[in-house]
């Protein structure tokens, strides 16, 4: 089993959503979060005073997967959150040892 | 001690535990399945009571002693719910273990284990505690739930004379030596509690025990009475009977109501489950717990009632932890001698408590309005004779309820003072807020589900109010920066009125509760008798609400996104509104909702939306293009005769002036402006509710922004805001905002004619301004240097319109500033085509669209200019 983690665009969750949710994967965590790689910063002035942002507001995604649908969830993902420009994000995988549902035990694939 | 210690054989001790598990078992599946059929809960827990007692007893006899008034120096004592004989199926059950001496203790330590484990073996959950009877007559601060418990202490086994002596000398003595101590502690967990459920009844999953207004407030309530009688009148009464009877009429409906919810979910749940959740809340309707009439309810409709109980229970227990007398600390004490300080004609505050000077005042409605404004002031509460005094006027009121400009005046008035929310909650709990407004009534305790709202909806309309006052003592960054915001606003109780009535549509039968909420503030405002342009910017909040969230979740650093969001807004007291609202309304849906994440990039799309407002300003009217535009359509309802003479006068005027301007005042503009034939200077002066507003429209020449600003300026006006406006004819509008720091006008109605004479002599050559200037200057050599120091910038941009240059300028404010850079920039052959001027505090922030004989500055000339205007500010006018 593997686990998705995706930065993208915040503009990008719902279609990323709705990518996911056509190739059946419906179970995701959704994190609020900032950051940058070469994408720069924001300033603003107001009222004489600079305001800069230099971590951009992004949205995470994380969910596990089972092997063998990897490759569809990254193009999923990565379809569905191209703009082009520098800021769409990126994907890491990892390997995950084991999955737990909590309500009633089920573990390993199943419990995906 | 010898104690006669009862035989029983192993096997003969067997079968009559398991004898007793089976009767336990049979009895409480009979007793659920009565519970079943009628709903009774107070009948269910008289019941469970009776049965665990009688096993209790059964094990008493067989363990401990065949007597059950034995053995001597030892008795068996019921506290808590068990004393009280409301016993929910699966609460624990609270026991002490009395002993006259630490001998009997010692002696009778195995026969206790047993029966302890007797209880435990049939599944009993057993709350034990052993006590000397000494040990009873002191106070454990740390454990006042033990001192309580024994209120409720009932003789179940053993010798009923030790008994006697705890109830009849231990516990009244304890009780009288610490009433104060106990009533503190009390009320302090109380309190604690309280606090940590927000302190509100109106929780869409309440817990029935803990959640204010649950079981453990009737619990208070009584104890709270109990212990106050006890050290008043030595003496020891059913605690029920020391409510008053209006206020026991509502409570026991109350806890008959709460026992049987209580009993339903613990029998629904198998275990201490007390959290009423949406599915319990469907199921306790369907099956009408509590509710002994007939008649299908929805879960919604059934915790309406829910919340009218936990309402009266609350108010009971809020009551009397507000008498408690004198046993606060010092501090406490010195806090509560300020708000007696507070005291005025109609009203004095005793220990924060207010009290009706009058008795009959409150006949006189206006009187009642200003009740409610005295508690959103100074964050007192009605005593309980006030509040019984306000619930009998209401009948009378009803016949003839205050209404239009006068109820709104009042109304705006509380809504704007620093304790609005509470004031608020205090008119609806006593049902006079619903009177008022109507609007009100279908969201008042209205569960509306959705994952992230924690509180009903009028609940969470109250606590966006709450939010935004709280703003005034910012406890960090982003609190301090929104409140600046929060101050900056001309029209703060428009904002408040929004929040009020921004979600009354979910209690109409509509799809989409924006809509639903739009039709019924309209009602409410055209009640209230609002302004047109008041109405207007109330229905715009309330329309919008949601934008600034729907914002967020694009890309808000994408001009093209600032650039749709700003379209929709139109003006920067709009924004400002629309920014706290929006912080506001998601901050109320549960204490998580504002993520420091959202809060920032709120803020972001603010000042982006801030700046673009100030970007787009020069983008012209061209009333035949403008087919779509509603105030184009509006004014020529208006003035359908004048559709030519209104058409020549919008052109070319910016879309900002639009925006800026309700329909009548254009119309009045355009009188003017035809009026401009008979004089060439046409000014209105007016008195504005915070400022003086003067309007001038005349045509445009070289100077005229300057000279208007320093005619104020020598008048001893200080200019807080101002626009500038021109049409494509070369008639201009300009209103400037100001103060009159002198009172001038606002003590000698005579000199607004000389007023404007003057301004109007100024522009026609007639009046010697520099001359004017300087007596004014000489006047005011002397001053104190500003409080606050503001750093002077001054920025430009020449890519942002098509036609003009964008100068900003962010300088100290002071007497002849708006002078000084007006005179600068026309000194430099630059013209104002338009102007927007801001005064925050001691900053003045001014912006302006310049030309130079038609064009956008050119990048030497713009240097020039920068140059100059900074020499100027920083010597002076």
């Amino acid at each position: 089993m593997t686990k998705v983690e995706a930065v993208i665009q915040v503009s990008k969750l719902e279609s990323v959503k709705a990518a996911l949710h056509e190739i059946g994967i419906e179970g995701m965590t959704v994190l609020e979060a900032r950051g940058h790689g070469r994408q720069k910063g924001h300033t603003e002035f107001y009222r004489g005073r600079e305001y800069t942002v230099d971590l951009i507001p992004k949205i995470k995604l994380e969910l596990a997967v089972a092997d063998n649908m990897v490759e569809k969830v990254v193009q999923a993902i990565s379809t569905s959150a191209r703009t082009g420009k520098i800021g769409d994000g990126k994907i890491f995988l990892s390997r995950v040892d084991e999955v737990i549902r909590i309500r009633n035990d089920e573990r390993g694939e199943n419990a995906l | 001690m010898r104690e006669d210690r009862p035989e029983k054989s192993m096997s003969t001790a067997g079968s009559s535990s398991s004898a007793l598990r089976d009767h336990y078992t049979e009895e409480s599946a009979r007793i659920r399945q009565e519970f079943a059929s009628t709903g009774n809960g107070g009948a269910a827990l008289a019941q469970r009571t009776a049965l665990v007692e009688k096993i209790a007893l059964e094990l008493w006899s067989e363990v401990v002693c065949p007597e059950q008034r034995g053995p001597r120096n030892f008795t068996l004592v019921a506290l808590g719910g068990f004393g009280r004989r409301w016993l929910f199926p699966h609460s624990d059950i609270d026991l002490l273990f009395l002993h006259a001496d630490r001998d009997t203790e010692q002696a009778l330590k195995d026969r206790i284990r047993s029966f302890s484990q007797g209880l435990w073996d049939l599944r009993l959950k057993l709350s034990p505690a052993t006590r000397i009877l000494q040990e009873c007559d002191r106070f454990d601060p740390t454990n006042v739930e033990f001192a309580i418990s024994l209120l409720d202490c009932r003789y179940l086994a053993g010798d009923p004379d030790l008994f006697t002596r705890l109830h009849e000398k231990v516990i009244p003595r304890l009780m009288t030596r610490e009433s104060q101590s106990l009533l503190q502690r009390l009320a302090d967990v109380t309190r604690s509690r309280h606090e940590k459920f927000g302190n509100t009844i109106f929780h869409l999953e309440p817990d029935v025990k803990d959640t204010p207004g649950g079981l453990r407030d009737c619990n208070v309530a009584l104890w709270l009475s109990l212990l106050s009688s006890m050290d008043k009148l030595q003496d020891w009464p059913d605690p029920k009977s020391l409510l008053s009877p209006s206020a026991r009429k509502q409570f026991d409906p109350a806890l008959d109501f709460l026992m049987s919810v209580r009993c339903f979910l613990h029998m629904r749940n198998g275990r201490e489950d007390n959290t009423l959740s949406w599915d319990a809340q469907e199921e306790a309707a369907q099956r009408g717990i509590g509710v002994y009439e007939s008649k299908e309810l929805s879960a919604a409709d059934w915790m309406k009632i829910y919340f009218g109980h936990a309402r009266s229970i609350h108010r009971t227990a809020t009551q009397l932890l507000e008498e408690i007398p004198a046993a606060w600390s010092s501090l406490s004490r010195h806090f509560q001698t300020l708000r007696a300080r507070v005291s005025d004609t109609d009203f004095s505050v005793v220990d924060g408590l207010v009290f009706l000077r009058e008795s009959s005042a409150l006949r006189d409605p206006e009187v009642l309005l200003r009740l409610f404004h005295f508690v959103a002031l100074h964050d007192v509460r009605l005593s309980t004779t006030t509040e019984y005094k306000v619930e009998r006027i209401l009948p009378s009121l009803a016949a003839t309820p205050p209404k239009g400009a006068e109820l709104w005046l009042y109304l705006g008035e509380i809504l704007t003072q620093p304790h609005a929310a509470e004031a608020l909650r205090t008119m609806h709990s006593l049902r006079l807020l619903t009177l008022l407004l109507p609007e009100l009534k279908p969201i008042d305790s209205l569960v509306v589900r959705d994952f992230y709202h924690r509180f009903t909806v009028d609940e969470h309309s109250f606590l966006a109010i709450e939010t935004l006052h709280r703003l005034r003592e910012p406890r960090s960054e982003w609190e301090k920066q929104y409140g600046e915001i929060l101050n900056e606003l001309e029209d703060p109780e428009l904002l408040y009125l929004s929040l009020l009535l921004h979600d009354t549509g979910k209690g109409a039968v509509s799809e989409n509760h924006v809509e639903g909420s739009l039709a019924i503030a309209e009602r409410c405002l055209q009640r209230l008798d609002l302004e047109s342009s008041e109405r207007e910017t109330v229905l715009f909040l309330i329309s919008n609400h949601l934008e600034m969230s729907a914002a967020l979740r694009r890309d808000i650093f994408d001009s093209a996104t600032v650039a749709a969001f700003t379209e929709k807004v139109g003006t920067p007291e709009r924004l400002k509104m629309l920014c706290l609202f929006t912080y506001a309304d998601i901050k109320a849906v549960n204490p998580d909702a504002l993520t420091p994440w959202k809060a920032e990039n709120i803020w972001q799309l603010y000042i982006a939306a801030a700046n673009q407002l100030n970007r787009n300003v020069d983008e012209r009217l061209h009333p035949d293009a403008e087919v779509h535009n509603e105030k184009i359509a509006h004014l020529r309802t208006l003035a359908p005769t004048a559709g030519k003479r209104v058409k020549a006068f919008l052109e070319g005027l910016p879309q900002r002036y639009l925006k800026t301007y309700a329909a009548q005042d254009v119309l009045h503009h355009l009188e003017m402006a035809e009026a401009l034939g008979k004089h060439p200077v046409q000014l209105d002066l007016t008195r504005g509710r915070h400022w003086f507003e003067l309007t001038l429209v005349t045509n445009d020449r070289p100077f005229l922004f300057g000279k208007v600003a320093g005619t104020l300026a020598a008048w001893g006006m200080n200019i807080v805001k101002a626009t500038a406006f021109s049409n494509q004819a070369g008639t201009v509008v300009d209103t400037f905002y100001f103060t009159d720091r002198f009172r001038t006008l606002e003590l000698n109605l005579s000199e607004w004619e000389r007023f404007k004479r003057g301004v109007s002599g100024v522009l026609m050559g007639e009046a010697d301004l520099d001359r004017m200037l300087k007596s004014r200057m000489q006047a005011e050599e002397k001053k104190s240097q500003p409080k606050v120091k503001i750093k002077m910038s001054i920025q430009s941009d020449n890519l942002c319109s098509s036609n003009s240059t964008l100068v900003q300028v962010v300088a100290q404010d002071r007497p002849g500033l708006l002078y000084t850079i007006a005179s600068c920039f026309s000194h430099h052959k630059c013209n104002i085509e338009i102007a927007l001027i801001d005064t925050e505090g001691q900053m003045a922030i001014d912006v302006f669209y310049l030309t130079a004989i038609r064009n956008k500055l050119a990048p030497e000339h713009l240097k020039q200019v920068e140059a100059a205007l900074r020499e100027a500010l920083h010597s002076g006018p």
